[in-house]
């Protein structure tokens, strides 16, 4: 018979997995299978972190670093959801408006967002303006296209239903169309995050006078690996809890498919 | 004023470039708070004259009148109950209910007790907070025939609205709907391709041909029906009465000529009783 009869807990096999890693890690540096100029171990980590918090690196403390990253990736992400969502649901409920952007969008949607950090430094300088531009063009593009592919998956069935039933364009569009999309857009949205974080350390890679970008590209200068770890991390931890809270905003949002 | 008129309608479809007639010439009404069943094979266009009085199609040539007006879109006066059901699976039972409701611009507190008294009319009781999915198929379906009665819309259109059930569930809800019809009298337009249930539900039964769908036959038993009391009597002692075998196997014989398929003999011993297996659809959900 074909019956799971172990009751293991589901948080430990992701414990386990992420435990042995550090593990793996602590061993080679420890006993310097890897050395330390490749890979640094758990004290020079410590080290960086101390230097990150107290004096601070490449111009600030972590958390002036870190509250700068996180406000540049909220910003663009928070741009490409307000373009991209409703440009999706425009395109998607609308074959005109369908005819109109998605040639454009077809164009401009190969060209990779860091491909365009040149060209926002010469439009916005360096400054903010030109690292909210390449976020939000790699957030804007998944964002637009899942929400495209959201709406079309709406069942024709149910705003037919939703019609003979009284509702106007702004109900089918509210009580239907959006609900039913909403696990796409939610998909969107996930992928859109990702690709905030992505182009935003691209961004600062480039060019930039604060945030966690630039202590990796100050720490890669200095050939300090500790610190580039540091920053590493720090980069996975913000992207990972964000993604969490998105996760718990999309549970809150879609409660039909809790049950 | 509640009547629903089909007036010399014909309907082509565009198929790969060629024209198909899918309706020829079809003349039908149906009176104030009758209820009228159309049966036929599949592809006769009965669902399409359906969508047509519910303004989600509309005819080449003729005209479809509801109430006396000519029908222009969809309204909540002519309220569909779909053959698969239809829920919006993001709302509770009890929003699924007021949606109509809602859309026509009653207010919450208005719309409770209706929803309420509806939730008790149903068998629903206890289930009002559930999701369509967390329920089975007859429960969605009564919840689809909340819906739409909430509104009491003058019209009822009826998609097949049983096809979907398995045969026990789909008796139940037959007499429910019986039941339902005598509380609250509609003119109701029904789609099914099981001639018992049109025969035991419907004042009248319209038997249509298909290539193109046209009327064959209609048939009226709304006198047999009162005078023999079939609205009080469960569906299995109909269904034993020899008039209501008579009907039925009459309206066999119209749809299996009308086919071209038994030739000659005529009667048909056995005819394929609700031979639709129980499908349980699962409204698509976008992940």
């Amino acid at each position: 018979m074909l019956r799971q009869e172990t009751r293991v807990p589901v948080w430990l096999p992701g414990t386990l997995s992420v435990a042995s890693c550090i593990g793996l890690w602590v061993v080679a540096t420890t006993f310097e299978f890897v050395g330390p100029a490749r890979l640094p171990g758990p004290k020079d980590l410590w080290e960086s972190f101390e230097q990150l918090m107290d004096p601070g690196y490449a111009g600030g403390t972590l958390p002036q670093q870190v509250w700068f990253s996180v406000r540049l990736v909220l910003a663009g992400f928070a741009v490409a959801i307000v373009t991209g969502v409703p440009l999706g649901i425009l395109m998607g409920m609308s074959r005109r408006a369908e005819a109109l952007i998605n040639p454009a969008f077809l164009v401009i949607r190969p060209i990779p967002p860091l491909a365009w950090i040149p060209l926002a430094i010469l439009w916005f300088g360096l400054g903010n303006g030109a690292k909210i531009f390449v976020i939000w063009f790699g957030a804007f593009v998944p964002a637009l296209i899942n929400t495209y592919t959201g709406v079309r998956s709406v069942d024709p069935g149910l705003i037919a239903a939703a019609r003979v039933h009284g509702a106007r364009p702004w109900h089918v569009l509210f009580e239907v169309v959006v609900p039913g999309a909403l696990p796409l857009i939610f998909t969107g949205l996930r992928l859109a995050l990702q690709a905030s974080w992505t182009a935003l350390v691209a961004a600062e890679l480039v060019g930039a006078f604060y945030g966690l970008g630039r202590v990796l590209m100050t720490a890669a200068r200095d050939i300090y690996p500790g610190m580039i770890a540091a920053a590493m991390i720090c980069v996975a931890l913000l992207g990972a809890s964000m993604t969490y809270l998105l996760g718990l905003a999309e549970a809150k949002a879609t409660p039909w498919r809790n049950r | 004023m509640s009547s629903i008129r089909f007036e010399r309608i014909s309907r082509t479809f565009r198929v790969g470039g060629q024209l198909v007639p899918a309706l020829a010439d079809i003349d039908l009404h149906v009176d104030e708070r009758e209820f009228v069943a159309i049966v036929g094979p599949s592809g006769c266009g009965k669902t399409t004259l359906l969508r047509m009085a519910a303004g989600l199609d509309h005819p080449t040539s003729g005209r479809v009148l509801v109430g006396g007006r000519p029908v222009t879109g969809p309204g909540p006066d002519r309220a569909v109950v779909f053959q698969q059901f239809a829920l919006f699976p993001w709302k509770t039972i009890r929003d699924n209910i007021g949606f109509g409701l809602k859309c026509t611009g009653v207010s919450r507190a208005q719309r409770e007790p209706i929803v309420e008294r509806y939730l008790k009319v149903m068998g629903l009781d206890g289930h009002g907070d559930a999701y369509p999915h967390q329920l089975s198929g007859g429960m969605q379906q009564r919840v689809a025939l909340a819906r739409s009665y909430a509104l009491e819309p003058e019209v009822l259109l009826m998609d097949e609205p049983f096809g979907a059930l398995d045969a026990q569930t789909r008796i139940d809800m037959q007499e429910e709907l019986i039941r339902l019809s005598r509380v609250h009298p509609r003119t109701v337009l029904f789609i099914t391709h099981s001639v018992d249930e049109a025969v035991y539900l419907a004042d009248r039964v319209v038997a249509m041909d298909r290539r193109p769908g046209r009327v064959r036959e209609i048939m009226d038993i709304a006198q047999i029906r009162r005078s023999e009391k079939w609205g009080e009597l469960p569906v299995e002692e109909v269904m034993d009465l020899e008039s209501f075998n008579h009907l039925r196997t009459r309206i066999w014989r119209l749809l299996r000529r009308g086919d071209g398929e038994a030739s000659g003999h005529g009667v048909v011993d056995n005819p394929p009783l609700r031979t639709q297996p129980a499908q349980k659809t699962k409204l698509r959900r976008a992940q």
